[in-house]
């Protein structure tokens, strides 16, 4: 999965360590919510992320391309 | 003790009085987060199945707002025996779908629950209208009339309870309601709705399942609602007002929280420690309003933390349904990374573990999302792991010296839902309590949540209240009749 500012959240929140990612850098993916309900982009705007973009590809580069962290994670749907 | 199974294998979507799957035929799994089981499968709702109970929610609306006040309170009142009856079951399923302990769901968020149906029950029995006469032949009327049909979005943290926080008021004003639990936690409201189907007429409750951004997102975008109601996270909070704001109806919500827990050197001791217990470790530390930020006087800083300390360690992290589990697991293993995330920003930005900081394992723990007690220290108020909502069961400690100091830094917050003061002397209680921008102040206690005291957020912590009959403001809309005794001409045409 090529994570882009398009992704939902959900879809990236069940890849172990992904979760990290968004804390270290300021953002909560997760809450009393769930996983937040939209897209990254819009996660990212909520959050007044500096730079979405560079978020993003270092999030895609740890767990979305081919061969990262993330491919064929396990999802249990919760 | 071996996990119990109280849930049925299945359940459906309450739509129209009629149990109904997704209208796909897709299905999600809840899972205990205790030992990672599988525990039931519900529906993903489609957007269809959204339209059809906003559709039943008006079918029943017409003759619902026409019972009288005694019928509903009648109602509600039955509805809370048939949760005490059930109390056993509901407790468990709790317990097991959330990971929190049978000893909570079973003493406190179940009868909280029934207790809310109690509350509005009476509440509606003792309310008036109002009658003025403007003049000597003028006459006006205040009535308050149910709003119509309502989207009700709730998260996982208390599903049963927030369940009764949010029908309960819904019910006693006369209107009627499409409410979506949490994907997450969805049992304990699916087996809840077989109580209220057996009382109510059908469509007056509507209970559709899936995923937030599916089930969650189609009843945000649904126009049939004339106003919305939400509690989760503050991120999601603005998605609900401004969906609600493009369709010009209102939303209360009721948001997150990182609320500061004040000990004063008069502090009523062993009850102090404990009120550190309950304000963090109570749902594992998932509470909207936790006492995140434990503030505590620098005259009693070092004994009041080196006996926290033994008090944490002594808590029993354990599985949900045994009932001498004081903690059980967080709601997933998402939760313990943001959890475990924030420990080591917090070791990073210089704070010390006093205590916990890790994982609990060990005694058959490895398979669930178990967190220990945690206590951050060496924490200045201005850290992110003193500002952002951690949502486990850490709490940082902080020392102040005086109350302008302890004031000023429990409202550098973006968040203002709780917090407490814990001392013996009343005018110091009311000053701080007062001074402290949040919405709820307890006074020598933490987390209690009852019916009849109105619970709800400052700042970014929220709009509204709930556990009140202030909240049937929300849910009525408010009718003028303004009445002309005069058979006279004004003169003017």
């Amino acid at each position: 999965m090529k994570i882009t500012s398009e992704t939902p959240v959900e879809d990236i929140v069940g890849i172990p360590g992904a979760v990290q990612y968004f804390v270290e850098r300021g953002v909560s993916p997760v809450s009393c919510s769930g996983a937040f309900p939209r897209t990254l982009g819009r996660l990212l705007e909520i959050k007044e992320v500096a730079d979405p973009e560079l978020f993003i590809a270092g999030l895609d580069a740890a767990f979305g391309a081919p061969g990262g962290a993330g491919g064929g994670r396990e999802e249990r749907e919760r | 003790m071996n996990m119990p199974r109280p849930m049925d294998e299945s359940y459906k979507m309450l739509i129209g009085g009629k149990w109904v799957g997704a209208g796909d035929g897709k299905t999600l799994k809840s899972y205990c987060p205790a030992n990672g089981e599988y525990l039931a499968s519900f529906p993903d709702a489609t957007k269809g199945d959204v339209d059809a109970a906003v559709k039943a929610a008006w079918a029943a609306f017409d003759s619902w707002k026409r019972v009288s006040a005694q019928d509903r309170a009648a109602l509600l009142l039955k509805i809370a025996d048939l949760i005490d009856a059930n109390r056993d079951k509901l407790a468990m399923i709790e317990a097991l779908d959330n990971g929190k302990p049978i000893r909570e769901t079973a003493n406190i968020d179940v009868p909280l629950g029934s207790d809310h149906f109690r509350y509005f029950a009476g509440a509606i029995r003792a309310e008036e209208g109002e009658a003025v006469m403007i003049d000597d032949s003028t006459m006006s009327l205040i009535l308050r009339e149910p709003i119509g049909v309502v989207g009700q979005i709730i998260p996982w943290n208390f599903p049963f309870t927030m369940a009764a926080w949010k029908v309960a008021p819904v019910l006693a004003a006369g209107c009627c309601t499409v409410i979506k639990p949490s994907s997450t936690t969805s049992l304990s409201l699916l087996e809840f709705a077989k109580i209220l189907n057996e009382v109510l007429p059908p469509g007056v409750v509507n209970i559709v399942t899936g995923k937030g951004s599916q089930a969650g997102q189609f009843l945000l975008d649904n126009e049939g609602f004339r106003k919305l109601a939400f509690t989760g996270s503050t991120e999601v909070g603005y998605e609900v007002a401004e969906a609600a704001a493009k369709k010009l109806i209102p939303s209360t919500l009721e948001l997150g929280g990182k609320s500061a827990n004040i000990f004063f050197p008069d502090a009523p001791w062993d009850k102090a420690i404990e009120g550190v217990q309950l304000g963090i470790l109570f749902n594992q530390g998932q509470v909207c309003c936790a006492g995140s930020r434990v503030f505590v006087h620098e005259d009693i800083y070092d004994k009041f933390l080196a006996e926290c300390v033994k008090a944490f360690d002594r808590v029993k992290v354990g599985m949900p349904w045994e009932k001498d589990t004081v903690m059980g697991s967080q709601v997933d293993e998402r939760q313990l990374e943001k959890i475990l995330s924030y420990v080591a920003i917090g070791k990073k930005e210089g704070a010390k573990v006093a205590c916990g900081g890790e994982r609990a394992t060990g005694g058959g723990l490895e398979k669930g999302a178990f967190m220990k007690p945690t206590l951050l220290t060496e924490v200045k108020n201005g850290m992110r792991v003193a500002q952002e909502e951690i949502f486990g069961p850490v709490a940082v400690v902080i020392k102040f010296r005086d109350e302008k100091e302890v004031i000023d830094m429990a409202n550098d917050s973006e968040y203002g839902l709780g917090g407490a003061v814990w001392t013996k002397d009343i005018n110091r209680a009311f000053r701080v309590a007062r001074e402290i921008e949040t919405g709820r102040m307890w006074v020598n206690n933490y987390n209690s949540l009852p019916a009849h005291a109105p619970f709800g957020g400052y700042k970014k912590s929220g709009i509204g209240r709930e556990t009140h009959k202030v909240i049937l403001d929300h849910y009525t809309q408010m009718k003028n009749i303004y009445i002309s005794l005069s058979e006279a001409k004004l003169g003017l045409y």
